[in-house]
């Protein structure tokens, strides 16, 4: 479409005001002030603050229960290396994304809510197979505890590891299960569309 | 290093700069989607919020990230709430805005002028919402039709024919309520009313 065939269609559009020059200002501060970490609400101490203590106490996991967004999650660095990933509410995936980048893993974290399921799909043209790259552990549960565990140790540089967590609507339950890839290229962001299958991965299984 | 490489970095200056450089474009998108200042309002925030959260996501390639922007934009101006419980509900955050006029009041000021803006407004309500999506992207923030494909996620050629249905319905909607008037006299009310997509561009 050209300039001329736009300025023409514009008359098409409906009326929409400037954002005066005061409240561009006042929220760019709100958006500004909610992203820096300063000013986030209550944090525990990042895991790369917690280096040397994971140094001193190799044998012991350590479990950062991660109150932003109130106690949505609790990850756990173990051991051996593998992550436990607890989720007791579908919320602050962002926050999710930032603790498992802390622990060396490069991650996106979506919630899928029954009915939906991410478009586009699949959202990577380069997912490496599960026998590539065995992202996801099993058994999960520990100490009848729900939860799942990723091994970070399978995504390499430059890559990304894909979770899509299913979300139960019904109250009190919460994530149902989880589909995990290693990606070696660019992840696209999830959409949520309507969806009447399954709603985790390419082909919903 | 690039403001793509910055920002995907963390780099919250680099951020603010994308704010000061989009932000009126990103309100203006949202304010044609909403049809409401408080809600546009809500959608600029968010979509910027969402952008800092995705910021991993940016290639390192490419142009502006202006389209990138919409695309979060027209995501979040469909499900509002979502994104806020995305983020702790910031919108109980937000600080808000004291008594904004209604634009026909701030605005306009001759009956016909409100008269025919509010046919244009009926019109473009009467829209499906992935026609208002494209064409309040393409036309109203100056999109080509491959940077509204790669915002909304869709084919180029989806991007067309929603464009070419919303024109359709449009001008035979405007044509029906709109009382037929000389042509010098439709330009010369236009000029206050609507701005242009090459305005919106700077």
């Amino acid at each position: 479409m050209n300039a001329g065939e736009r300025e023409e269609l514009a008359r098409l559009l409906p009326y929409q005001p400037e954002l005066p020059g005061d409240r561009c200002r006042q929220l760019k501060e709100f958006v500004m002030s909610e992203i820096k970490p300063a000013k986030r609400k209550r944090r525990l101490p990042r895991p790369a603050v917690l280096a040397p203590v994971l140094a001193a106490a190799a044998a012991v996991a350590i479990t950062l229960p991660l109150l932003s967004g109130g106690a949505a999650y609790a990850v756990t660095k173990k051991a051996d290396g593998t992550i436990h990933i607890t989720i007791d509410e579908a919320k602050n995936p962002e926050g999710l994304e930032a603790d498992l980048r802390g622990m060396g893993l490069n991650a996106v974290v979506d919630y899928i809510p029954m009915g939906k399921k991410c478009s586009p799909q699949p959202r990577s043209e380069s997912f490496l197979s599960e026998e590539e790259a065995p992202l996801t552990l099993w058994p999960v549960p520990e100490e009848g505890q729900v939860g799942f565990t990723i091994d970070p140790r399978v995504v390499k540089d430059g890559q990304t590891a894909v979770l899509e967590f299913s979300v139960s609507d019904t109250p009190g339950a919460t994530v149902a299960g989880i589909w995990a890839r290693v990606s070696t290229g660019p992840v696209a962001a999830c959409r949520l569309v309507d969806s009447t299958g399954a709603p985790l991965g390419p082909s919903g299984g | 290093m690039s403001i793509r490489d910055r920002i995907r970095g963390g780099d919250a200056e680099a951020f603010e700069q994308l704010f000061d450089e989009f932000a009126r474009s990103v309100y203006g998108h949202a304010f044609r989607l909403t049809g409401n200042q408080s809600a546009a309002e809500d959608v600029l925030s968010l979509t910027f919020l969402e952008a800092w959260r995705l910021r991993h996501r940016i290639d390192a390639g490419g142009g502006s990230l202006r389209p990138w922007l919409l695309g979060i934009a027209t995501n979040v101006a469909r499900n509002t709430r979502r994104a806020a419980r995305r983020h702790d509900d910031a919108l109980a955050r937000l600080p808000r805005a004291e008594q904004v006029p209604d634009f026909a009041d701030e605005v306009v000021g001759r009956a016909d002028d409100a008269e025919r803006l509010a046919a244009v407004q009926r019109a473009f309500g009467t829209l499906r919402r992935q026609e208002q999506e494209v064409f309040a992207l393409v036309v109203g923030s100056g999109l080509g039709y491959a940077e509204a494909a790669r915002a909304l996620d869709i084919s180029v050629g989806t991007v067309r024919s929603r464009l070419s249905r919303a024109r359709r319905k449009l001008e035979a909607s405007v044509a029906d309520r709109e009382p037929p008037r000389p042509a010098e006299q439709v330009r010369g009310d236009r000029v206050p009313a609507v701005r242009s997509a090459r305005e919106e561009n700077r």
